[in-house]
């Protein structure tokens, strides 16, 4: 049985495709066999992050109106073997995903042997979003330490717990909080929420806490999930998240300011 | 002095659903008015014949009305009945903007209790709604900033409450909230409402309880020790 694991938040521009491909690659990395999905139609995003745009033929929507089989829209990562892409269409929108479409590619997927699937869920609330969590196993809430992206989080949790597959079946969905583009010297001064802050209002599992990093724009240009950077804060507390996803404990590093040198403070030097 | 003034005021009204095939309607008033005589009395109606009686069923249907000594106020539902309206004296309420509230049920008639309370495991998360509509309310667990839960009857929270809470929304005036962590955005209590900032400061993220002074038609907040 495949695991499906969406990455949402319901505001834009937090770090949900980021997210995507980072945790993508990270399970991959520890062994286990994983697609990760682009749900948002129309505007198609993750291929760039991966690093696959130019070997994008067939997309999810081809799939799903039986224009093409999987084996021919599956993109298998050139860094990664366990890891594959499933690009989304850039010239459809949002009415082309259909539950029964969605579900059968789902199955698919799980038949072919992956373990996790990972669903990047485009902003909003709308269909887009909601076709990426119905299915939902385990959903990855992002969140930015700010208070309007804290409530559209709450509101998709609210949608999760009752619009989703397992919701409706009476079940749950296992619920876990991911703060991006975190900054605890804005924190230290109270510009920004804390992460205790967040979690209070939320009341979910925090998984991770990644700081705010030069090396997550650059991952994104280069098209490297920055996962697979080891030398930037982001990318270790993206292995970190990974590995508590997985239910190891871990201590949240990057949380508290770093430390600052005789030098670079008369210099006035540091980000 | 003041002078004469027109104000947008809301009244609960009851709709009669009258479908084309069904009892004949001055038999099933007739019925109603015996099972509760000083409801149907003082109750305002608002007749809905369907799209298609004819205007002279309805012109029935409006004096049958009158000999039970049930006030209707006015006719909605297809525009084509407009002219029976008019050509009564009766009012017209155009059927675009009708907010439907739930059914009125035969057990209500009959006879009003609270049942047994609806008990939600939390968290309710912004964006959700929650009524329990002739009961109480129990909460275990948050209630999220932008979530709204409605009580006929009772609401308690066992959390945090950051929600927009209404008790006694049916007008049940002894209807109270309790709240173990008391941060609303806004309480109300039988139409009697409070926006965060006109709640008592001391109280805030305090055991606090609500209830409604009918003296003075004002909430009432106080500390649970």
């Amino acid at each position: 049985m495949a695991t499906v694991v969406t990455v949402t938040s319901g505001k834009g521009g937090v770090g949900k495709t980021t997210t995507s491909a980072a945790v993508a690659a990270g399970l991959a990395q520890l062994g286990h066999r994983t697609v990760v999905i682009d749900f948002d139609v129309g505007l198609r995003n993750l291929d760039l992050i991966m690093g696959v745009e130019r070997r994008v033929v067939f997309d999810f929507v081809n799939v799903i109106s039986g224009e093409a089989t999987l084996n021919q829209a599956l993109i298998q990562d050139k860094r990664l073997e366990n890891l594959s892409v499933l690009a989304a269409s850039q010239t459809k929108d949002k009415d082309a995903l259909t539950e029964e479409g969605v579900g059968q590619v789902l199955s698919q997927l799980a038949e072919m042997g992956f373990e996790y699937i990972v669903c990047d869920s485009p902003a909003g609330i709308e269909r887009g979003a909601t076709m990426a969590l119905y299915f939902a196993d385990h959903a990855v809430i992002v969140t930015n330490p700010e208070v309007s992206s804290v409530r559209d989080s709450d509101r998709i949790l609210g949608i999760l717990q009752s619009k989703s597959k397992r919701a409706k079946e009476g079940g749950k969905v296992y619920e876990h909080l991911l703060i991006t583009r975190y900054d605890p010297v804005r924190v230290e001064n109270g510009e920004m929420l804390s992460k205790d802050d967040v979690c209070d209002i939320l009341a979910v599992k925090l998984i991770g806490v990644i700081p705010e990093s030069r090396a997550v724009l650059k991952a994104s240009n280069t098209g490297v999930p920055v996962i697979l950077d080891d030398n930037s804060d982001a990318g270790l507390a993206y292995s970190d998240a990974v590995c508590r996803f997985l239910g190891e404990d871990r201590p949240m590093r990057f949380v508290t300011p770093k430390k600052q040198g005789l030098f670079s403070r008369i210099l006035g030097g540091g980000d | 002095m003041m002078g004469p003034r027109i104000r947008a005021n809301r009244y609960s009204v009851m709709t009669l659903e009258w479908p084309k095939e069904s009892t004949p309607i001055a038999q099933w008033l007739k019925e109603q008015r015996d099972k509760a005589p000083v409801l149907m009395r003082e109750m305002a109606i608002v007749l809905r014949p369907s799209s298609e009686h004819e205007a002279l069923e309805i012109q029935a249907a409006v004096e049958a009305l009158a000999q039970l000594d049930i006030s209707l106020m006015g006719l909605t539902g297809d525009h084509q009945h407009r002219a029976v309206a008019d050509q009564m004296g009766l009012a017209w309420l155009s059927p675009t903007n009708v907010t439907a509230e739930p059914e009125l049920s035969q057990e209500v008639v009959g006879a009003q209790g609270v049942e047994k309370a609806l008990v939600i495991e939390g968290p309710i998360r912004s964006g959700v709604q929650v009524y329990a509509q002739d009961r109480d309310l129990i909460v275990i667990g948050q209630v999220s900033e932008g979530a709204e839960i409605m009580a006929d009857g009772n609401v308690h929270v066992y959390g945090r409450c950051r929600g927009r809470v209404a008790a006694g929304v049916g007008g049940q005036e002894h209807a109270q909230i309790f709240c173990l962590t008391f941060e609303p955005e806004l309480v109300s209590l039988a139409g009697t409402y409070c926006g965060s900032d006109q709640i008592p400061e001391d109280l805030w993220s305090a055991r606090v309880r609500v209830g409604f002074d009918k003296s003075s038609k004002r909430l009432t907040f106080a500390l649970m020790r």
